[in-house]
């Protein structure tokens, strides 16, 4: 075990939060526009997902398994599905029939995947703090 | 007392064992939410119980932990880890590699003893 491998369980436990708190960032912008009819790429705003890929290094010669490097976010992707149709003939993106095409965010949804993704955050962080303890007790050998 | 201990020796073993352990783990634990991930697991202990009892395989000092990929009930987006468990499993871990410190810790305490003469 090199050197750099020493604390990977550091940071395959660091790269999970990360990816984690991207995705809670993801959700809580869905949220907050749940109800923008404009977005920057023309029409109204669409609901964002994250596509997370599992990290492996090289494997190196000796080792027992693959090189572990955690997980990593690779696309953020808008999702396609239909844009509900809301009569309002007073809003200034009414159609000529007086519906405004509004964002296909759902709150149950968002809310549940803001509760996976945060149990998921305190697991990793349960993983790292573990980690320490660890660490400290493989100190310990060298005060005998 | 014997100083080339191979008790030491394999107490080693199952300090990087619980290691190697824990980095998976972690690793299952940052990819629970990666569609199509199956959950990994390391293979030691068993192995180590047959060559301590003499039942075939490398003898103790020889055997190795390695990483497989363990099946387990699959959700809808094809990943197998459940956090309930690798909670479970990280816990366990933390406790095996607790022990064998503690037991080298304390063996080491008697040898540095015995030479002091104490």
């Amino acid at each position: 075990m090199s050197f750099n491998d020493l604390f990977s369980a550091n940071s395959i436990s660091g790269s999970g939060m990360t990816a984690e708190s991207y995705r809670m960032e993801v959700i809580a912008n869905n949220i907050a526009n749940a109800n923008s009819t404009r977005s920057a790429n023309g029409g109204p705003f669409r609901r964002q997902d994250v596509v997370f890929a599992e990290v492996l290094g090289s494997a190196t010669r000796g080792a027992p398994g693959p090189n572990f490097r955690g997980v990593q976010v690779v696309d953020r992707i808008e999702d396609p599905s239909e844009l509900p149709r809301v009569f309002m003939p007073g809003h200034p993106d009414a159609d000529a029939e007086g519906f405004v095409q509004m964002p296909n965010v759902q709150l149950p949804i968002e809310m549940v995947n803001l509760l996976t993704a945060s149990r998921a955050y305190e697991a990793n962080l349960r993983a790292a703090q573990t980690f320490r303890q660890m660490s400290e007790q493989a100190l310990a050998l060298l005060r005998g | 007392m014997e100083t080339r201990d191979s008790r030491l020796h394999i107490l080693q073993q199952v300090m990087d064992a619980a290691a190697l352990r824990h980095r998976v783990i972690a690793q299952n634990v940052a990819n629970v939410n990666t569609p199509g991930y199956r959950r990994q697991e390391v293979v030691f202990e068993a192995e180590m119980a047959r060559a301590l009892a003499g039942t075939g395989g490398p003898a103790a000092v020889n055997v190795k932990p390695y990483v497989v990929v363990a099946d387990g009930p699959e959700r809808v987006d094809g990943n197998t880890v459940d956090l309930n468990r690798e909670m479970n499993d990280l816990n366990k871990n933390f406790l095996l590699y607790e022990a064998a410190a503690q037991i080298i810790t304390s063996r080491v305490t008697s040898l540095k003893a015995a030479i002091a003469g104490h």
